[in-house]
């Protein structure tokens, strides 16, 4: 049955796959066949995953809203810890007592 | 040296002609990703052929790769029968594909030991470009071989009709003696056999029947210059936007 693919590329080894885009085939062989010339023949690649479209669990747009006040909460981002003035003060400590 | 611009020029010109007929299904192929995939495998034939055709221009003196291609005589063409024939469906296509890419596959294999350097050299180079091609060809093959009744009849048709050209692919060339003594190459008998075995086993896992090669007559002339009808309109279709302006610097 004809259906679509999900193609993750990955640059190198070692580094992380990443979702690239879709094509349509009858079987997952025929899906990477298909995929390493829509996706590999401009630019480097180590390996290419294909994961059936249907296989993929995703979340409703519907619940898009739980994500919603999540650009208010900088305390969860990194750069709300004061770290560096935390460096400065070290390094200041440091400098005067050598 | 002449056996080995013999050679080189069967190659080149197999690969020249197939990537043109490859080329014109640019378009229409039977899905999107199905013809983005094989428009550029017929890149990657003409981007052999031009590679070959620099050999012949850098190392025995030959003119230049775009000469040799858009201006020779068919005559001159040193292809077989195979690569001429016009497409007929997209069964005849990948059959094609199928038959000659294994034959060209292996043949790249037998010349990673070649004498000659610079063939040694390609065939080192495109080895991985090669194997693409024909997991491409094996995994269509499959698909449509095992696929609806029409597939699998469609699939048969074309094969049948496709050996007997498939085998002039080993029409031995008027050097074939000295390319084996010089070990340049190890000859179009040996190539054959191996062709033989490689295919016989992948066109049964398909569930399509090889015709018996003993009983077919090879289309044989192409490596002699003999051509069939169909080279001249596809030099000319070739050569079309050049001959529009030949003066013209591109």
């Amino acid at each position: 049955m004809w259906t679509t693919y999900e193609v993750f590329h990955q640059d190198k080894r070692g580094k992380q796959h990443v979702h690239v885009g879709t094509v349509r085939a009858p079987d997952p062989e025929m899906a990477l066949v298909l995929a390493k010339e829509q996706f590999a023949r401009r630019q480097t690649c180590s390996n290419l995953w294909v994961v059936k479209t249907s296989d993929v669990f995703a979340f409703s747009y519907e619940d898009e809203d739980m994500f919603a006040t999540t650009p208010e909460k900088t305390h969860r981002e990194a750069a709300a810890y004061k770290s560096r003035d935390k460096i400065e003060e070290y390094k200041k400590r440091k400098a005067t007592t050598t | 040296m002449d056996a080995i611009k013999d050679l080189i020029f069967s190659v080149a010109d197999d690969a020249l002609i197939m990537g043109h007929r490859n080329s014109e299904w640019t378009g229409l192929g039977p899905t999107l990703e199905e013809d983005i995939a094989f428009s550029s495998m017929s890149q990657d034939k003409i981007g052999h052929a031009n590679t070959l055709y620099q050999i012949l221009n850098t190392e025995f003196g030959e003119l230049d790769p775009d000469t040799l291609a858009f201006k020779r005589a068919a005559k001159d063409f040193r292809c077989c029968h195979f690569v001429e024939l016009p497409t007929q469906d997209y069964a005849f296509a990948l059959m094609r594909h199928f038959l000659f890419d294994h034959a060209e596959g292996l043949r790249y294999d037998l010349l990673r030991d070649s004498s000659y350097g610079s063939l040694a050299d390609l065939a080192r180079k495109i080895h991985g470009e090669l194997k693409y091609h024909t997991l491409h060809a094996d995994t269509w093959a499959k698909h449509l071989g095992k696929g609806t009744e029409e597939s699998a009849t469609r699939m048969q048709t074309a094969l049948n009709e496709s050996f007997p050209l498939a085998l002039g692919i080993f029409e031995p060339g008027d050097f074939e003696g000295e390319l084996m003594d010089t070990a340049v190459f190890v000859g179009e008998e040996v190539l054959k056999d191996s062709w033989l075995a490689t295919i016989q086993p992948i066109l049964e896992g398909a569930g399509l029947k090889m015709p018996d090669s003993n009983k077919v007559t090879p289309a044989f002339g192409g490596r002699k210059g003999h051509h069939t009808e169909h080279l001249e309109p596809l030099l000319k279709e070739m050569r079309e936007v050049l001959s529009s302006e030949p003066d013209a610097e591109w």
